[in-house]
């Protein structure tokens, strides 16, 4: 079946999880505004989902693991679906995930929950007709710009799908994702701070991913209680990134993501590159993650093999 | 320009923090301002994004155009060159209500009254020392000594517009959010407007000072 791509259509949500957003390519060239760049927590599936349906670049949905769900109430829609390992259907039938659809006239999709993963994306063949701000659709929850009112989706939200050009995506297929026993890192600004004997202990105990996670971060626990002697140490502010690890005042480490203020105050001891990234929002609470240094030309090599 | 030597490093695998200090200090400050403008100008292959921090330069790049060993040695050819002196700027004027509600608690802090407080603070020639941590969240500084204290223990909601003050600066919140500055008033010059051209008014460097608005 081919869709007229010229439609309007309108799609209503019906059910979402607590965190469910409008997102779209992070903001560019915002770090002296103070902004973080925002964006998916996993770029990677994000673009995967888009792929699927040679997607229009503008803007798509992500859902929390416990999903979300829609009804098309008017227009035709291709959707894409992909990121983690979600339960999906299609007026009321299963449909493989990851994977796309032609939706008709009050079709129903329900999502989730998830198998694995944290995130998933929906990606539509029309644009999202929510306003540009600073150049891009994604919800800035922290800071309440972007995507609808700033906000998250919820029940009742009605969502207008605009004609948009036909899109190839780059990241036609997401990259394998690294072993989180063995996830890669460059050692961070303040890794100098630490004692060779600390940072020993830091590639030899793992740490777990904690249910403390949103688009700001993901706080790690340390049952080890490794950093404890960091406990209290603040810094001049500095630049930080998403993939970060900071050490907060009270010793908890954390991954810094998405939303992360662009200066921070406290050591930042590691980062998780960006190739590897995408997979880290992906950690079920709970999952064990240890960590093992490479070469930033290692990294940097992968980052352009994807 | 600048007179400092500063350190490069890598931070993640796409940018790199050129620093000049590790602690705040005046001098440093105004060492990465410079910098981050020279930079701006200079047109370095392969790089996206330069921005000043409080003692360090942020510069984003893409690894697919240039390596962080090259950048590195661009960025220093580029910053041993005599850079022109900052132009000289009338002090951008944040009209504030002294009102916040730590505002005794600081004066007391400082041995002041709280009125003799307000006239030191009001009168202080500050710059914008860096934006970040927030959209539009200045921090301006540096003040003298005898109006240097520490953060509080705890941390206050603040909504936008709050001025705050700690460290020896003070600073222009123009977001809602937690703090553990404390609070000695309130100004309804915002510096950050999403839908504004440019969205952030005050940038680093520029001079403002923070006169009283009656209540």
């Amino acid at each position: 079946m081919s869709i007229r791509r010229d439609e309007t259509a309108m799609i209503v949500i019906d059910r979402a999880g607590p965190m469910a957003t409008v997102q779209d390519a992070p903001r560019r060239g915002v770090r002296a505004l103070g902004l973080a760049a925002a964006g998916p927590m996993d770029a990677a599936s994000y673009g995967a989902a888009g792929a699927l349906i040679d997607a229009a670049p503008g803007g798509g949905i992500e859902c929390d693991a416990t999903g979300l769900a829609f009804t098309l109430v008017s227009g035709r829609a291709r959707l894409g679906l992909a990121g983690g390992d979600f339960i999906a259907t299609h007026n009321e039938r299963a449909v493989p995930w990851p994977g796309a659809l032609d939706l008709a006239p009050g079709d129903r999709v329900a999502i989730g929950p998830a198998r694995a993963g944290n995130w998933g994306y929906l990606r539509f063949g029309h644009a999202l007709d929510v306003p540009l701000v600073l150049g891009s659709r994604a919800t800035h929850l922290a800071v309440g710009l972007g995507g609808l009112e700033g906000r998250t989706l919820r029940g009742g939200d009605r969502l207008t799908l605009v004609r948009a050009p036909r899109h190839t995506e780059t990241a036609a297929r997401i990259p394998p994702y690294p072993d989180p026993a063995a996830m890669p890192i460059l050692w961070g600004l303040h890794a100098h701070l630490l004692a060779p004997e600390l940072r020993a202990r830091f590639l030899s105990t793992p740490l777990r991913i904690s249910a403390r996670m949103d688009r700001m971060g993901i706080r790690l626990d340390d049952p080890a209680g490794i950093f404890a002697v960091l406990e209290g140490r603040s810094l001049v502010s500095d630049a930080a990134i998403p993939g970060d690890i900071q050490i907060l005042g009270d010793g908890t480490p954390v991954i810094l993501m998405r939303e992360a203020q662009p200066m921070a105050g406290y050591p930042r001891i590691a980062t998780i590159p960006g190739f590897a990234l995408d997979s880290v929002a992906q950690l079920r609470p709970g999952t064990w993650i240890g960590f093992t240094p490479i070469t930033l030309e290692a990294a940097q090599r992968q980052d352009l093999s994807r | 320009m600048p007179a400092l030597r500063p350190q490069i490093s890598p931070l993640g695998d796409s940018s790199l923090v050129i620093a000049f200090a590790d602690a705040l200090d005046d001098a440093a400050n105004r060492a990465a301002i410079a910098a981050a403008g020279v930079l701006a100008g200079a047109d370095l292959p392969g790089v996206r994004e330069i921005v000043p921090n409080l003692v360090s330069v942020y510069v984003g790049y893409d690894p697919a155009h240039i390596g962080f060993r090259r950048l590195s040695g661009e960025i220093a050819l580029v910053l041993g060159k005599a850079a022109p002196p900052p132009r000289q700027r009338d002090a951008t004027l944040i009209a504030t209500r002294y009102d916040g509600p730590h505002l005794g608690a600081v004066a007391a802090e400082l041995g002041l009254t709280v009125e003799a407080f307000i006239a030191r603070h009001a009168a202080a020639r500050l710059r914008v020392l860096a934006i970040g941590f927030a959209p539009g969240f200045a921090y301006c500084g540096l003040h003298a000594p005898a109006l240097t204290m520490p953060r509080r223990r705890d941390l206050t909601p603040v909504t936008a517009g709050a001025v705050l003050f700690a460290a020896g600066q003070t600073a222009l919140c123009a977001t809602p959010l937690r703090t553990g500055w404390s609070v000695i008033g309130y100004t309804d010059r915002l510096n950050f407007r999403p839908d504004a051209s440019p969205p952030v008014e005050l940038t680093a460097g520029t001079p403002v000072q923070f006169p009283v608005l009656a209540p």
